[in-house]
């Protein structure tokens, strides 16, 4: 009766990323480029499977991290589900007075939200807001998405089991006809990064464009990304760049790794410059990001990250070479996605080939 | 209880019909902490309230190939903007299945659940405490009716189904106190019925 995910029934190899936060502008074509391939229809309006908040912050859903959910010595800790308000989002706009009822030059579009129309909290609500006093304030951005956990709690936590983890690459699905809207799974994920559709009574969440893997083309985050920073591929692949990133340079780190379910998006941390002294002279030795609130983020190993990372910017300061650095700066485009390089306009999308290859999945667990 | 054939359109809770069939309070207890399917929902629930809907009152009625059964408790919560009242009606799906905890991964019940926000009802297979499956529709439907801080809902299926069966289980779920799934009240032991 439990859905508990064996590790003879565990994954056979697991997809990831890495997102490099130094090279995040916060520009949001991620979250577009899910939202409008994924997240179009009704009940999907307030959700953002992929999301860029300012850091610190309240992120998405507000406050999500004193939300509880995941494990602690192994064990689930109660959550709290994330209700509507707390998304916020999802408005609706004047359009139609401003663009066509003759008053654009005295009015302007205003958001309304669902219900009772206050517009309280969104996905980016708290954008660029950060933290410190100048002129030493800072921010960065986080993007945020399921993060396909080597020990869901989501899926361990739901009742009927809709929910499971694929065989072929780790990826966190649900069956939606199996579905009964219970949410103990957003209550559970200590990510907080599953959503209620409230128009179809299910539960939803990143994908991580299964159909696009499938095919051979990275997700749509990874690929629409200008900043080249987001590399997808398989995390046990010892030739490619997420493996050397995280198990073997040490530069990219989960989120929150004290909620135990083992992330599979992983994050080399933001290098913050210098601070400033009150006349306005660098301080050197003290790094304007607070290196406590890194480690209240990635954990105790983001100093040893950072501390790799300026090294290396030493190294090549030099006149040295750093194939980190080199597998960071990413000058060629196609090495971000590791085997999932195609270009998704090659593909046949005729509707009828599109219906042959996903009609069965992912209704059948693999598992 | 007895289960009479009327000839009247009893699928609306509020049907003058109802009043000749004679109906049952029946007790009801929070399915157990330990049946409950998931480690979560273990831990979540220990020593919180839940299954708070202490009795309902059920009535049942055919028409000969349709059963008509009538759920009815008190609700004075104010709604949750989240969760929904529910109320379910079950029947053993052939094995010796256990009412208290709507069946058993072995023995497993079937199920006309409805919800306030959903249109109509779900037949369901159920295995246990919220281990719902769905099933095709077949003619399951549901409806409702809220009065002075008081649901009425007939819950209409297949009559072979309930005949089969020979017996009933009921259970409510209090959506205020975000009940879901396995959270609700059920009946302990099942209501045998004398179909006319």
């Amino acid at each position: 009766m439990t859905h508990v995910m064996q590790p003879e029934t565990g994954p056979q190899s697991q997809v990831a990323m890495v997102f490099d936060l130094n090279k995040c502008m916060g520009c949001q074509t991620c979250s577009v480029a899910c939202k409008t391939l994924w997240t179009t229809e009704e009940g999907e309006e307030h959700q953002w499977w992929c999301s860029v908040n300012t850091q610190p912050g309240q992120g998405t859903p507000k406050n999500w991290e004193q939300m509880g959910g995941g494990f602690r010595d192994g064990k689930p800790v109660p959550g709290v589900q994330p209700g509507r308000a707390d998304f916020g989002g999802g408005w609706d706009f004047n359009y139609q007075e401003v663009f066509y009822g003759g008053q654009g030059n005295k009015t302007h579009l205003r958001p309304t939200e669902p219900g009772d129309g206050r517009t309280e909290w969104g996905m980016n609500w708290d954008e660029d807001q950060g933290g410190g006093e100048w002129p030493n304030a800072y921010y960065f951005y986080l993007p945020r998405l399921c993060n396909h956990c080597t020990r869901p709690v989501c899926a361990e936590a739901c009742p009927t089991g809709a929910m499971y983890k694929r065989r072929e690459d780790g990826i966190v699905l649900r069956n939606e006809d199996e579905c009964q809207g219970f949410r103990f799974c957003m209550e559970a994920c200590p990510y907080k990064k599953i959503y209620f559709n409230y128009a179809r009574n299910v539960a939803q969440h990143c994908i991580l464009c299964y159909p696009r893997l499938e095919e051979g083309v990275a997700p749509a985050c990874a690929r629409q990304c200008p900043g080249r920073l987001v590399f997808v591929g398989m995390l046990d692949d010892k030739e490619g760049p997420i493996h050397k990133l995280v198990n073997e340079w040490g530069v990219a780190l989960p989120l929150h790794p004290e909620y135990g379910t083992g992330a599979n998006i992983f994050y080399v941390p933001p290098m913050a410059p210098y601070r400033l002294n009150d006349d306005m002279s660098i301080d050197y030795e003290t790094p304007r990001i607070p290196p406590e609130y890194l480690e209240s983020l990635f954990g105790p190993k983001v100093h040893v990250a950072i501390d790799k990372l300026h090294s290396e910017l030493a190294t090549v300061r030099a006149g040295g070479t750093s194939e980190i650095l080199d597998t960071l700066i990413v000058y060629k485009w196609q090495e971000l996605f590791g085997p999932f390089t195609k270009d998704p306009a090659s593909l046949d999308r005729r509707p009828e080939a599109v219906a042959v290859k996903f009609t069965s999945k992912p209704a059948t667990p693999s598992a | 209880m007895r289960v009479q054939r009327s000839g009247a359109d009893l699928t609306d809770p509020k049907a003058d019909g109802w009043a000749q069939a004679a109906s049952e309070s029946v007790a009801l207890a929070p399915m157990p902490l330990e049946a409950q399917p998931t480690e979560y929902i273990r831990v979540k629930w220990a020593d919180l309230p839940y299954g708070t809907v202490p009795e309902a009152e059920v009535a049942a009625a055919h028409d000969g190939t349709r059963l008509f059964v009538r759920i009815a408790w008190a609700d004075a919560d104010e709604p949750n903007v989240e969760f929904h009242d529910a109320a379910g009606a079950f029947f053993p799906a052939g094995g010796d299945a256990p009412a208290a905890t709507m069946g058993s991964a072995a023995e497993p019940v079937n199920l006309w659940y409805w919800q306030a926000n959903l249109l109509g009802a779900k037949n369901l297979l159920s295995r246990g405490p919220g281990a719902f499956h769905p099933r095709a529709a077949n003619g399951v439907s549901a409806r409702s009716a809220l009065d002075d801080g008081r649901w009425a809902v007939v819950l209409t299926g297949a009559l072979a189904e309930a005949s089969e069966a020979g017996k009933l289980g009921v259970a409510v779920w209090n959506g205020s106190n975000e009940e879901r799934a396995g959270l609700g009240a059920a009946s302990p032991s099942w209501i045998n019925l004398e179909i006319d």
